[in-house]
């Protein structure tokens, strides 16, 4: 039987969101306090030892990308820190559970790391479905400037920063950080050509950092706590915990946090109460669209970013989008399909093209009687050019559920 | 609505174009964003009106069309495609008489598919302006439809007072 | 330069500079990677991913346009892998693709589908999928269609016009599949597009398309393709004229050649109709009865030669005076100052110069002592900081100002002294709108602050001005009263704005002036121009690479024509009449006698007519100008045309001023005509016949020389124009180096002094031209205008050009293109006026003042200040000049254009 662990949801349910005093009686801004008597340099390395890795879905060192953009274009006048907001990950809602429900936590992970890269601007680019997300996350900025968290001389400090929010208009793309900026800067939402990183060229051309709300939410508790306490959490190369967002025919659908390294089995049928009544489990989609297909031979595998690549599968951003036997794979990777063409940008021609060729050989998979075997393999063999031509991590996506739904579901085929 | 009263509680800068866009066309009792209000938007941000309808064409949240009051995103996301989004669209057809993208002859509503609201533990769920609507049933639905009309119907009689 | 580094790619050791790209670089050393979205114009887009290769420490495959070049870096171009993957996405990108394909546009992507043996359907993987995608096609633009069913959606149109044009016309709206390219709300006709065509020409597949003469073009059946100098306006942008069947089907913009890089404007590019219009002097015109008739070329060039040796024989040779044009070549120019100067007899000889940047000319002369631009048109790109006064170049200079807005794009400032908005004022960083007249003022309270704030180039004052800080402190008195409060009580510019402009023209390290007619057409034109060389000496933004003083020039060859002589007060080069030892020079080279050369200073063109109006002069000879429209206080010079004896005009139309004539003689347009002409930066670029002369219509040059041989004057014997341009080149010092062999691929610019001379882009590196080398400062007070509005004339008129219409519009408005974006003539008032005065917007009114009235259509705007008016002067049906004043700078003899007082009055009717 395994347990929450709540540490960036742990004044969940135990305050109000709306009041700023609130969260300061839980002990809230201590982190920043502390990080104020800290050089920068220490902030990075403290979250760089605790081994946080982003949560947004890559897992990439969050206290290594601090370091990059704090030492690009030392010349620069500006540096920028966004905050990435923009969820849209199907299956996935866990930075919207912080948001509304804490948002000074995140908030105050933002200015720590605002702190360590001498950032001169926030922004929160937040999707536009998310209203109350937008509306929690203005008033904490609002009560944050009238205590002086925010603003000019910051606690007395001399330290002037602010942030801004950014709404989103209905893009998935803009979560994809290159395309997010462009964006961000009243753009149509195209991705850049990467190199350079946001860490070198960003906003308007400058270093940026940016990192996704639950990674930001996890810095307080580093701060306060210590990177030892935080790395002996979670596994040796995921350390910490995680949220998860569990949805489909499960008991109590819904957000648990936990320590990576659980496994899939004790989500499902601890945390979330099991499969509904009279059904069975037959597969799960980790990670949300571009996540894989797993079925249950991998209930019982760790949940940790490298442990689930070996396995040919991904944590992603934490969706874990429970099937029953009822339900068909075909059914569900066509509308993952689907989803992608719908928010395919358009701008290179693998994505843009291949997008709808895939969905037309889905028909194609659907109706014939025999030879299906050929058309998955050509549906595998062009979503991999796709991945291997495509010039953002969009048209990289398709082939995810594409090969593992062929490789663990024979029906498939 | 006051085009200029909304703008300006913004500086003039492309960054702003979407807050911008987001507040204009939620000011208008449409819920679009026609084409004189755009060339405002235009001058307003020094930019060209390609670049102002261009941005709108990307984002699915805004539009040049007019719609109607109470705009419903129903998600159609792989979780609640998987949990029924066909069953609400049938559901909200026979609740409200219209289709996709089209508006109710009272003007009320406006049914309109979306991608993922975030909000797949209640799947399958409906968006109604601000507001979600999960765990939905041909019951939960007429329910909360008739509750919104009823709502503005009292909100038309006061304001015919 | 960046280090020279070593690359290999497939073996191939190639030498380039690091940072290059590395598409490119592969493209020159003859490795032809695929790829449909790169453009060496443009940014990188990797949107087509074909040009993708493998490197060398990086995974997979990566698109080589998004790759820099560095030391060893060694590159897999072609495997077989490679080549799969780029045909598969030719397969995809065919599916999405409407095939249709009608042999008018050069077709990239048709060349690489049959590159990877993708023609025969049976070849592709993927079946067709584009006609289900609902792709419009936008033909409402006058000049272009839009098809997106065959649009690949590369980008390159867009960035054409964002990055290369700086308009950001274009975008795409929808996304995924279904997106395509818009303008405006999704109706071009209805965009802020101008037409320049840079989308079309940068197109690959046929996409974007010209609407006018498509039909005619078949690029298989192209005879020739010419390059030469485009006939409008003073860039000189360098044309590629596709000729079928004798005529022009397509105007092109020359890729790689400057001053333009294959960039156009709508002139440009759509302009060309007229050389082929019916309209087209063919035959001799003779007035008999007051009636034209055809005549032959005997006829007519020994009647015309008779009565200039009349009037010579009965009244002198001060009778006699020549108008020579700014569209003709320089060696058309040079021949037909010299007519003047030996069959004449007298210095009589100018041109429209007169009227446009006289005052300027004077002026720098005088302080610096060269009339031109003292930059390279690159330098609109390289400055931090450029001051655009009177100039509207967006309109005027449409190419000129590519190169302004490519530099704001890379951070460098704009600031814009106009009373009229203009289209650049959307690109500046500070617009300062001063009422009409008041420059002086302004500039000496931007001075003031400059002073005030201690930030003059004391070095630059005492090492390259004559007088150093001595004189500096008289201008510093001067300007002492010029508070930027006075400032603002004069011009109505506020406070603020001046000492931001001020402190920003002045700080900045590299500081250019755009100048333009706005300062130059008034009565205190010249000083207008002081004021504003004042102002670059102080802060030292002369004489170096990206600062200077540059008055773009309103046609082709202005520059050239007064470069090789046109003027009364020159010879070529520059070199004043009174010269005596470059009389004997001249007349040695002309192989006449020194005393036959007059060393008396010619008259001025207002002052032509002013002399014939008194009935001085009696007859004259205009090649290719249009006084009758030009002229200031119409109404004057028509009384002064209806004295003279006798007229002759040569010209390719009839014009407001042939009714005049007594003879016509048809001559030979831009693209009739071998020669050169010299652009605003001083560039001797060629001009190239493309088509034959229509009907009869002779050369210029050889018109000139048989009305000399019929008075029984040999002025020449010339080969040909390379000739001609030999003597040129004799004449005239700062040009002694080129020929037409030397420019034949780019132009030079002068000054040039020997064949191994390379040119001179800027001005004044080492020394002003001046006999001390030094430059003047010449401080001028403010002088408020003698014409006042007043209770009876309200308004204070202003006039100029617009993009779509130029000049007297003799050629422009035989475009059909042209027309279908602007063939009305108008006047803008601003809306406040306009309330007040009960007019409405596009109603008929008429403008009224001492000197004349005309009608024309009412347009309110908030482009005009209050009491103020705006005019093109374009339109013979409503010629503002009825009302503009030949009072005249005394300095330089320019007319005040841009000032004349009237008062508007209702017409009871509305315009269609």
């Amino acid at each position: 039987m395994i347990k929450e662990n709540r540490i960036v949801l742990k004044n969940l349910g135990l305050i109000d969101p709306e009041r700023i005093d609130d969260y300061i009686s839980a002990g809230g801004y201590e982190s920043f306090k502390k990080a104020l008597r800290m050089e920068p340099d220490e902030i990075i390395d403290e979250i760089i030892e605790s081994g946080l890795r982003g949560r947004g879905g890559a897992g990439f060192s969050t206290g290594l990308k601090e370091r990059f953009t704090s030492e690009a274009c030392l010349a620069c006048e500006n540096r920028y820190i966004i905050c990435n907001a923009d969820e849209g990950e199907p299956g996935t809602f866990k930075d919207r559970i912080i948001m509304e429900n804490d948002p000074h936590m995140y908030l105050e992970g933002m200015m720590i790391a605002a702190l360590a890269i001498q950032a001169t601007r926030g922004y929160i680019y937040i999707r536009g479905e998310y209203y109350r997300s937008i509306e929690r996350t203005q008033k904490a900025l609002e009560d944050m400037r009238s205590r002086n968290i925010l603003g000019d001389n910051i606690l007395g400090t001399g330290m002037s920063f602010d942030i801004e929010i950014k709404r989103g208009a209905g893009s998935y793309l803009c979560g994809e950080e290159l395309t997010l900026i462009e964006s961000l800067e009243g753009k149509r939402g195209y991705p850049r050509i990467k190199p350079p990183f946001p860490a070198e060229k960003g906003l308007w051309g400058f270093p940026t950092l940016m990192n996704n709300v639950e990674s930001f939410a996890c810095i307080p508790p580093i701060i306060s706590n210590g990177s030892m306490w935080y790395s002996s959490l979670g596994t040796k190369t995921s350390p910490g915990t995680k949220i998860f967002t569990i949805s489909g025919p499960v008991r109590k659908p819904g957000f648990y946090e936990v320590e990576l390294g659980v496994t899939l089995r004790g989500l499902i049928f601890d945390l979330a109460g099991g499969m509904v009544e009279g059904k069975k489990f037959k597969a799960a989609v980790l990670g949300g669209a571009a996540g894989t297909f797993v079925d249950e031979s991998l209930l019982d595998e760790p949940l940790g970013f490298d442990e689930m690549k070996e396995k040919g599968a991904t944590l992603g951003s934490g969706a874990i989008i429970v099937m029953d036997e009822t339900m068909s794979i075909w059914e569900m990777l066509n509308s993952i399909l689907r989803f992608f063409e719908h928010e395919s940008c358009g701008k290179c021609i693998p994505c843009r093209i291949g997008s709808k060729h895939l969905l037309k050989l889905m028909q194609e998979v659907k109706n014939s009687k025999n030879g299906k075997g050929l058309l998955t393999g050509n549906l595998v063999a062009q979503a991999e050019i796709m991945a291997r031509t495509s010039l953002c991590p969009l048209g990289q996506s398709h082939i995810l559920p594409i090969r593992s739904a062929v490789q663990y579901f024979p029906e498939v085929k | 609505m006051d085009i200029h009263k909304i703008m300006s509680g913004y500086t003039p800068g492309m960054e702003n174009i979407l807050n911008i866009l987001h507040d204009l066309q939620d000011a208008h009792p449409m819920n679009y964003l026609p084409e004189h209000t755009l060339r405002e938007v235009a001058r307003y941000l020094n930019t060209t009106l390609s670049s102002v309808y261009g941005v709108i064409g990307y984002y699915t949240m805004l539009s040049t069309k007019p719609r109607a009051r109470h705009i419903i995103r129903v998600c159609q996301s792989p979780v609640c495609h998987l949990m029924g989004t066909n069953t609400v669209v049938e559901a909200l057809r026979k609740h409200l008489g219209v289709g996709l993208n089209e508006p109710t002859p009272d003007g009320l509503f406006w049914v309109e598919l979306s991608e993922c609201t975030g909000t797949c533990e209640v799947a399958p769920a409906i968006m109604i302006d601000r507001e979600i609507y999960g765990d939905l049933s041909e019951n939960a639905i007429g329910n909360i439809i008739s509750m919104i009309r009823e709502k503005s119907g009292k909100v038309k009689k006061e304001a015919g007072h | 330069m960046g280090n020279q580094i070593s690359i290999k790619i497939d073996g191939k050791s190639i030498t380039t500079e690091e940072g290059r790209n590395l598409l490119q670089v592969a493209r020159e050393n003859g490795i032809n990677i695929p790829g449909l979205c790169y453009h060496r114009k443009l940014t990188p887009t990797g949107a087509c991913r074909l040009c993708l290769c493998k490197i060398t420490d990086i995974r997979g495959m990566i698109a080589s346009c998004t790759i820099r070049v560095k030391e060893g870096m060694e590159v897999i171009a072609f495997d077989e892998e490679l080549e799969q993957t780029r045909k598969f996405l030719l397969d995809y990108l065919l599916s999405e693709h409407n095939e249709h394909y009608d042999a008018s546009y050069e077709d990239e992507f048709r060349e690489l589908k049959h590159r990877y043996q993708l023609d025969d359907p049976a070849n592709r993987k993927f079946t067709p999928i584009w006609q289900d995608l609902g792709y419009p096609v936008d033909g409402t633009s006058p000049v272009l269609i839009y098809d997106a069913s065959k649009c690949i959606k590369c980008f390159r149109c867009i960035k054409a016009c964002d990055e290369v044009q700086g308009k950001n016309v274009l975008s795409f709206t929808n996304r995924g599949i279904t997106s395509y390219i818009i303008a405006g709300f999704d109706k071009w006709n209805e965009s802020e597009c101008d037409g320049c065509g840079e989308c079309i020409q940068l197109c690959p597949t046929g996409a974007i398309v010209e609407k006018p003469h498509r039909e005619k073009i078949d690029l298989e059946k192209i005879d020739e393709k010419v390059t030469t100098t485009c006939p409008y306006c003073g860039v000189g942008c360098q044309l590629e004229l596709f000729v079928s069947n004798g005529r022009i089907v397509r105007s092109n913009g020359a890729e790689g050649l400057p001053p333009n890089d294959g960039r156009l404007c709508v002139k440009g590019r759509f302009g060309y109709d007229f050389v082929h219009s019916p309209d087209r002097l063919t035959t001799p015109l003779i007035k008999r009865n007051g009636k034209f008739e055809e005549a032959s070329w005997d006829e007519a060039l020994d009647l015309v030669a008779g009565k200039f040796s009349q009037i010579l024989d009965e009244h002198g040779s001060q009778a006699l005076a020549g108008y020579s044009s700014a569209k003709a070549t320089n060696e058309d120019n040079y021949l037909f100052q010299k007519f003047v100067r030996l069959v004449f007899g007298n210095n009589n000889v100018d041109y429209c110069t007169r009227l446009c940047h006289a005052s300027t000319v004077v002026a720098m002369l005088k302080s610096i002592g060269d009339g031109a631009g003292s930059n390279s048109i690159e330098d609109y790109e390289r400055a931090d900081c450029i001051l655009v006064t009177g100039n509207n170049m967006i309109d005027t200079h449409p190419v000129t100002a590519t190169f302004a807005k490519r530099g704001r794009n890379r951070g460098g400032k704009i600031i814009v002294i106009d009373p009229k908005w203009t289209p650049l004022v959307r690109h500046a960083d500070i617009w300062l709108q001063p009422r009409l007249g008041t420059d002086v003022a302004l500039l000496n309270g931007m001075m003031h602050v400059i002073i005030r704030e201690g930030l003059i180039d004391e070095d630059f004052i005492s090492s390259r001005v004559e007088g150093g800080m001595d004189t500096f402190s008289q201008l510093k008195e001067l300007t002492e009263k010029y508070t930027p409060e006075m400032a603002e009580e004069i011009t109505s510019v506020p406070v603020g704005l001046i000492e931001e402009a001020a402190i920003l023209f002045a700080r900045s390290k590299k500081s250019l002036v755009a100048t333009g007619m706005g300062l130059s057409q008034q009565v205190i034109g010249t000083n207008n121009v002081f004021s504003l060389l004042n102002m670059l000496l102080i802060t030292g933004h002369l004489g170096k690479e990206g600062s200077g003083i540059n008055p773009p020039r309103g046609q082709n060859n202005v520059q050239g024509a007064s470069d090789v002589g046109t003027s009364p007060l020159t010879y070529p080069g520059y070199i004043p009449v009174g010269d005596d030892d470059n009389r004997r020079r001249i007349a040695e080279l002309w192989g006449v006698p020194y005393e036959s050369l007059s060393g008396e200073t010619g008259l001025t063109t207002v002052e032509i007519v002013q002399a014939a109006h008194k009935g001085i002069i009696k007859g004259m000879y205009i090649m290719g100008e249009n006084p009758m429209l030009t002229d200031p206080n119409l109404n004057h010079t028509e009384e002064a045309f209806r004295k003279l004896d006798f007229l002759v005009i040569q010209d390719i139309f009839q014009t407001d001023t042939t009714p005049y004539a007594d003879v016509i003689l048809p001559a030979t347009s831009f693209a009739e005509k071998n020669g050169t002409v010299v652009n605003s930066d001083r560039r001797v670029l060629r001009v190239r016949k493309a088509v034959d002369p229509p009907g009869e219509a002779r050369q210029d040059w050889e018109i000139i020389l048989e009305i000399a041989r019929r008075m029984g004057r040999n002025i020449g014997e010339y080969a040909g124009e390379a000739a001609i341009f030999d003597e040129i080149a004799m004449a005239t010092p700062m040009m002694a180096g080129i020929s037409h062999d030397r420019i034949e691929e780019k132009g030079i610019q002068w000054p040039c002094y020997t064949k191994d001379h390379p040119g001179t882009p800027t001005l004044f590196l080492e020394g002003f031209n001046t006999p001390s080398g030094k430059a003047r400062i010449h401080p001028v007070e403010y002088i408020e205008q003698e014409e006042k509005p007043d209770n009876d004339y309200p308004f204070v008129l202003n006039s100029g050009r617009i993009l779509y219409q130029y000049h007297t519009a003799t050629m422009s408005r035989r475009n059909k293109s042209l027309n279908d974006f602007a063939n009305e003539a108008y006047v803008l008032m601003h809306p406040d006026d306009a309330a007040r005065h009960e007019l409405t917007d596009r109603s008929r009114v008429r403008l009224v003042n001492r000197r004349g009235e005309l009608e024309t259509s009412l347009r309110i705007s908030d482009e005009v200040a209050r009491g103020e008016l705006f005019m093109p002067f374009h339109f013979s049906e409503s010629p503002v000049n009825k009302l503009t004043r030949d009072n005249l700078d005394p300095h330089s003899r320019i007319p005040p254009y841009k000032f004349s007082v009237c008062r508007v009055e209702s017409l009871q009717y509305v315009s269609d």
